[in-house]
């Protein structure tokens, strides 16, 4: 009996143990990105610039841990020269590193954007209903699809971008009452930027949520999701 | 390339008993069907449909014991050489069937290169690759001359061996000899050339010029390669089979086979969780 494809059993073992430590760093690294969305929103509903720092100590952590995954990855292509799904999921896990990193980088924003409101600065977070919903839609995206990259669930992520034309659809509601509060002249040209640029920053957090749902699927099946336009999208009807 | 493959499971298609095949206008080059192999009562090869497509290379895996040298050996009639051997099934050759031929004929067409480096023992490097002529019976010495350098050449071998032609084959290398042995394979224009673990014996190097001189060949002719090496396959092969108890379990592009396999045996052996 000639050796195993791709080595013997114990090369498989140590291929298997890579893999594991993949999976776990991956989703510290979700974990971490989850977080600093959650601690930059509260930042900013507090208008609390302590809390805003420990974004920019998780931010740190973030870009650390995707090194440590990148040479993770490095090493197993390297020395197992992996195929299949251990192929996919490497791939996967390189290629969602950058999602989540910067998933991180634009909760640093919205942590830098609360840390320059001026001392004085009235909070509207309560007054633009959009923007906590935004805030609580783009972490439960971020949660659905760190479940399914830990359970190889592509069936759950398969309509992410269905549940980001909701975030699209705050992200318009924000405009338009940050807009009218601006044009109205009770809120600020210089704070309504602020709150747009936010809005935007949890917009394009969903947007890489898609992209980890998408990737998730290919890592479970193989298959690549189409990119369907969201007007596209609204004609076809939910998806299944 | 316009090529399609369909993929199969345990050895059968959607449809039934046909061949994955490569739809579109280009035929195959080889084909078999329903290809059945034994060694006395022993079952090596259960009803192997494939079209292997023309000017490509095709690689043939599954651990050992699985029955792709047998494949391999069905293809220009080698098999039937072995006491108690017999097979059932068609073999064709576009479209000819190759056991209606003769088969010296046969193995003129489907050349072989094996495992371990044969050059013959008594023969210079030059007599080695004529020997394949000769037995053709062609005596002509300047056609001879003209067709070791042409193999020599094709082999990726000449630029080593022009001053030494008239030393014994023995005497190069074993990536050298192996290189040898292509060329007396080529020397009779094979259009297509079966390769049983071709680089298993030889170092990197070695490996890397026996694979880079697949990538010339495959422009001129039809290789079907048996490896146990799965990067060799993904490197050098254009498609790719699995065997697995003497059956086809799954035909594919190689990219597809090794990306996203579609049967859980093939992604089971290529990612080495067998056993």
């Amino acid at each position: 009996m000639t050796a195993m494809p791709t080595g013997t059993p114990a090369e498989r073992k140590a291929l298997a143990k890579g893999l594991l430590k993949l999976n776990e760093n991956m989703l510290t690294l979700a974990e971490l990105s989850e977080l600093a969305i959650r601690k930059a929103a509260e930042a900013l509903a507090r208008l609390d610039t302590a809390i805003a720092d420990e974004v920019f100590t998780i931010d740190q952590e973030i870009y650390a841990l995707q090194l440590e995954i990148e040479k993770t990855c490095g090493d197993l292509i390297a020395l197992h020269a992996p195929v299949a799904s251990d192929l996919r999921t490497i791939t996967t896990s390189l290629k969602m590193t950058t999602d989540l990193d910067r998933i991180g980088r634009y909760a640093k924003d919205i942590a830098e954007i609360t840390r320059q409101f001026p001392p004085e600065a009235a909070n509207w977070f309560g007054r633009l209903p959009g923007l906590p919903k935004m805030v609580d839609r783009t972490i439960e995206m971020v949660d659905v699809v760190t479940e399914a990259f830990v359970r190889r669930s592509a069936d759950s992520v398969r309509d992410m971008a269905g549940v980001d034309d909701a975030v699209d659809t705050l992200f318009e509601e924000t405009l338009a009452a940050v807009t009218g509060f601006m044009a109205e002249g009770s809120l600020s040209a210089d704070l309504g930027v602020r709150y747009i640029l936010v809005a935007r920053y949890l917009e394009r957090i969903a947007d890489h949520a898609v992209n980890i749902g998408e990737r998730v699927v290919y890592m479970v099946t193989g298959e690549r999701l189409p990119r369907v336009r969201a007007a596209e999208r609204s004609e076809q009807g939910p998806s299944g | 390339m316009a090529l399609e493959v369909r993929t199969l499971s345990g050895g059968e298609t959607e449809e039934g008993s046909e061949a994955p095949t490569i739809q579109g206008t280009v035929p195959p080059k080889l084909e078999t069907q329903e290809l059945s192999a034994w060694f006395g009562a022993k079952r090596a090869l259960d009803s192997v449909s494939l079209q292997i497509p023309p000017n490509a290379v095709t690689a043939i895996i599954g651990p050992s014991g699985c029955g792709k040298s047998t494949y391999l050996r069905c293809l220009n009639r080698m098999h039937e050489l072995v006491d108690g051997a017999r097979m059932e099934g068609h073999v064709l050759l576009d479209g000819q069937g190759v056991y209606q031929e003769d088969p010296m004929r046969v193995r003129r067409r489907i050349g072989m290169v094996f495992q371990r480096a044969n050059p013959f023992p008594t023969m210079t490097i030059h007599a080695n690759v004529a020997a394949g002529l000769r037995f053709a019976g062609i005596r002509n010495p300047d056609a001879i001359d003209k067709a070791v350098v042409r193999s020599l050449k094709r082999a990726a071998l000449w630029d080593e061996v022009k001053e030494d032609v008239w030393r014994p084959g023995t005497s190069l290398s074993g990536g050298q000899q192996q290189r040898l042995c292509i060329a007396r394979a080529l020397a009779v224009d094979p259009e297509v050339l079966l390769m049983d673990e071709p680089a298993s014996a030889l170092d990197p190097i070695a490996t890397g010029k026996i694979e880079d001189l697949i990538f010339e060949l495959k422009k001129e002719m039809t290789i079907v390669i048996v490896t146990h090496n799965m990067q060799q396959a993904a490197r050098v092969a254009d498609f790719t089979a699995f065997l697995y108890l003497g059956k086809l379990i799954e035909f594919d592009r190689t990219r597809d086979l090794f990306e996203r396999p579609k049967e859980t045996l093939t992604e089971n052996y290529i990612t080495g969780r067998f056993g």
